[in-house]
């Protein structure tokens, strides 16, 4: 099978998952015993809800139509990009999580980077110089690192950088040195995860065959690493492909305390509120990203591996 | 490599992030002008965007709505007094307003502030009058009527006493251009946010900040502050980080009594000579709500309710946890709110009272267990605190310490205002803590409140006499005789202080930190919006 026609098939695989996805948001949301009026109501706090109220509201917002009448409308707007408004300011969905998801996007992005270097760099090093002092010590300190919470690890950052040497920013999105410490961060959290599938996995391919067969015939030191390398990668390609759909999901706390203004704190924000129709977007583009990032992975492995396309 | 060497190659990484720094240089320099804009403008925290600034709707900023809109009249220590509205006349009948517009006032968009403007704003509001049903005024205007360019009229179709009074809150009876409309109203969103007020809102970046400006040709004199930004921070290290900093130099108790740092970090700041902590009058009482209507639970009981109340002790919270800051509340109004001039019977601070009230309701504490049990139920309750307000969760953390050893299981849940209100909404609670109305409000707002679904229905309605409370409630806002009022009031005041629904802990007031050379920090009768316009740098 050719590179091209795996991608199509690949990505008409993910089609039906996604329609399930949907269909799940869209009923989990709705098997909610409140009555979504007022839910409404109360998102747009309302001092006082008058069963007229409720009665208006429901009327407004069609929530007195059949449930699968409601849920093919929302999913053929949901596919021109239109989850609705919100409860709360009642402004289009996509336009509060739009730059929400770009704002985290780039962070996520950023971040990404420096955790897929660092985690390769040191789990190459750890790998060469396993059980030597070198391995032992950065998996001993790496492992304190990320045991430790990152709004703490964050809290002190922002002490030493920002307020006693001045050179930081301590919140906020104005510049690129915004960028900087949140960046730090999640990469601390995150490498100390990742770079141990990297030496492992270079660790498990030091002993495949074709490693003394190399050494056998006379390659260089520094060739046969590199083939160790690229054999170990195809492992954590698809890892790092979903580190980032991970990250992208989970950086609520990076945001809350470095007040980023991205998806994590307004999907928490929306979920107390209850803010539904931003909630079933929130999940329906985690979901998506979700998908995708997997999609891309399996391209990225068939690429580097032809065997790997015949399975489809 | 060598030993420890690992060490070095990770701090040597971190550090070439760091150096990265200078690749944001061209940038960064808009962060270090603002740093010395600061001493000229006020930036402060909000745990909140200002969200959608609607004045005729309810989920904008209430402090940013107070800069941007006006009403017609304005509620003082001694009464209500002009604002847009320079006099006006009550017909005999009661039921007829006559106001006389201020000549000259114009929106921040230039269109004139007339007795037609007026008009369309509260026909606007009124088109949505289900929405204000907590304001009793909406149930009452009968019609609006242009008589000339500056005089208005409005007739009600009762006489209601706290007439004024409604108008002069922060919404919805506030003005907006009527150039802003949509659809003809303002029910629907509205394109602008002009109103006639000391501040215009020159910018909003959603969930980052929002910045308002002096409106020149103010009315009342530009104000001498020009700049006001209201930045997004969470509560708490981030602020108090950002304040040290400088890149914020303005907090206040939010709209929901909860401030952004607690007293000692306040105190800390107060004496790096930086900052002064300056705090108002009490303005109203921060209590713990029973939700009396949970008829399988403790909570549901007098008794246990009473108990809870004696086992506080509100001296040790007033000057341990707000350093004096806040005075102990015995009562659910102060005696400084109208009509709250009421004896009540004083519950003191008593452990020993406590037991037994409890034993004497037949929750009996066994050998060696530490929960009291009634038919096989323990005495177990759950309370919710705002988990942006610090003063709370230590408040929270305090009592559950006494009542335990009262025999008294309490959870304690720390969660946003929005959910805590949406448990009140819903009567999924046992006990919350929450604040009154305020002095502009009470007691008619807060009382109101006890009859509503949405505010403390769930909190009244599982007392004995209920339905006689809610009876009288009801009269009391109708009523036009003051002593009948003055009557009424005091009946309810009493029924909820004797089933001790609502626990007063302390009289809240609203804590202002400023930049230590901001002259003329003073504070409306409300806890919801401060008077910008007067404050002044040395």
């Amino acid at each position: 099978m050719d590179m091209g026609s795996y991608i199509v098939k690949r990505i008409l695989l993910a089609i039906p998952l996604l329609f399930v996805i949907s269909l799940i948001t869209f009923v989990l949301i709705n098997l909610s015993p409140l009555d979504p009026a007022v839910v409404v109501l109360q998102a747009q706090e309302v001092p006082q809800i008058t069963d007229e109220l409720i009665a208006q509201t429901n009327e407004a917002l069609g929530f007195d139509r059949p449930f699968i009448i409601q849920y093919v409308n929302w999913l053929i707007a949901c596919m021109q990009l239109d989850f609705g408004s919100s409860y709360v300011s009642g402004e289009p969905v996509w336009s509060l999580i739009g730059p929400a998801f770009l704002n985290t996007l780039k962070l996520t992005l950023v971040s990404s980077v420096f955790i897929i270097g660092f985690s390769i760099l040191l789990g190459v090093i750890c790998a060469m110089r396993e059980g030597k002092a070198v391995d032992k010590s950065v998996r001993g300190l790496s492992f304190i690192l990320t045991a430790m919470p990152s709004y703490w690890l964050a809290a002190i950052m922002i002490w030493t950088f920002s307020v006693k040497l001045d050179l930081l920013p301590t919140s906020g999105m104005d510049s690129l040195k915004s960028y900087i410490l949140p960046v730090i961060v999640i990469t601390v959290s995150y490498t100390g995860i990742y770079f141990r599938t990297v030496r492992s996995s270079m660790l498990s391919n030091m002993n495949e065959d074709y490693v003394l067969y190399g050494r056998a015939s006379g390659l260089s030191e520094r060739k046969v690493t590199l083939h160790i390398l690229r054999n170990s990668l195809q492992v954590a390609v698809s890892i790092f492909c979903m580190a980032i759909p991970i990250v992208l999901g989970s950086t609520v706390v990076i945001e809350n305390v470095f007040a980023w203004p991205g998806l994590g704190r307004l999907s928490v924000r929306s979920i107390l509120n209850r803010d539904f129709p931003m909630i079933q977007a929130y999940v329906l583009i985690l979901a998506v990203t979700f998908v995708l990032f997997n999609t891309i992975s399996d391209v990225i492995n068939a690429a580097m591996n032809p065997r790997l396309r015949k399975d489809l | 490599m060598k030993k420890g060497s690992a060490l070095g190659l990770m701090l040597l990484l971190l550090s070439v992030i760091t150096a990265l720094a200078g690749c944001g240089q061209d940038k960064g320099t808009t962060t270090e002008s603002a740093n010395n804009e600061v001493k000229s403008e006020l930036i402060y925290a909000s745990a909140k965007d200002i969200n959608d600034m609607n004045p005729h709707l309810y989920t904008g900023s209430m402090p940013a709505q107070g800069m941007v809109y006006e009403s017609l009249v304005e509620n003082t220590v001694d009464g209500i007094k002009p604002l847009l509205a320079e006099s006006w006349d009550i017909a005999e009948d009661g039921k007829t307003y006559r106001f006389h517009l201020r000549k000259g006032v114009k929106f921040h968009d230039g269109e004139p502030f007339n007795a037609e403007a007026v008009k369309q704003n509260i026909d606007a509001v009124q088109a949505n009058a289900e929405k204000h049903a907590w304001i009793k005024l909406s149930t009452k205007i009968a019609s609006t009527k242009v008589m000339d360019e500056y005089t208005f009229e409005l007739v009600l179709s009762e006489p209601y006493y706290p007439a004024l009074v409604e108008l002069s809150m922060t919404r919805p009876y506030v003005f907006i251009s009527p150039k802003d409309f949509t659809n003809g109203g303002t029910k629907d969103g509205v394109s602008g946010y002009h109103g006639t007020g000391p501040y215009k809102l020159t910018g909003h970046k959603i969930d980052e900040n929002a910045t308002f400006e002096a409106n020149e040709e103010y009315w009342g004199g530009a104000p001498k502050i020009h700049k006001i930004t209201s930045k997004v921070l969470p509560a708490g290290e981030t602020t108090l980080l950002a304040l040290q900093k400088g890149e914020i130099n303005f907090i206040f108790t939010d709209d929901r009594g909860a401030d952004s740092i607690d007293v000692e970090a306040m105190n800390q700041l107060a004496d790096s000579g930086d900052f002064q902590v300056v705090r108002s009058e009490a303005m109203n009482t921060n209590m713990i709500v029973a939700n009396s209507s949970k008829v399988d639970n403790p909570v549901h009981e007098k008794a246990v309710r009473e108990a809870i109340w004696v086992a506080i002790d509100r001296e040790t919270i007033s000057n341990n946890i707000f350093n004096g800051t806040q005075t102990v509340a015995d009562t659910l109004f102060s005696s400084n709110v109208n009509y709250a001039h009421v004896e009540l019977k004083k519950r003191e601070y008593n452990p020993e009272t406590a037991n037994e009230l409890l034993e004497k309701a037949g929750w009996t504490l066994t050998n060696g267990k530490s929960v009291r049990i009634k038919n096989g139920q323990p005495l177990a309750l759950t309370l919710y605190y705002d988990s942006n307000s610090s003063s709370q969760k230590t408040q929270a953390e305090l009592i559950q310490h006494a009542l335990k050893g009262l025999g008294i299981q309490l959870e304690i849940v720390g969660e946003e205002s929005t959910s805590i209100a949406n448990r009140r909404a819903t009567g999924e609670y046992d006990l919350l803590f929450n604040q009154t109305w305020g002095l502009a409000y009470d007691p008619q707002s807060t009382i109101s409140a006890f009859t509503s679904d949405s505010a403390y229905k769930h909190t009244t309605s599982g007392i004995a006499q209920a339905d006689e409370l809610y009876k009288k409630i009801d009269e009391v806002m109708v009523s036009t005789d003051e002593e009948s009022r003055q009557s009424l009031y005091a009946d309810i005041m009493k029924m909820v202080h004797d089933e001790a629904v609502f626990i007063p802990i302390t009289n809240g007031r609203v804590t202002v930190v400023a930049p230590q050379n901001l002259d003329g920090i003073t504070f409306k009768q409300t806890q919801y919006e401060l008077p910008f316009e007067q404050m002044k740098f040395k």
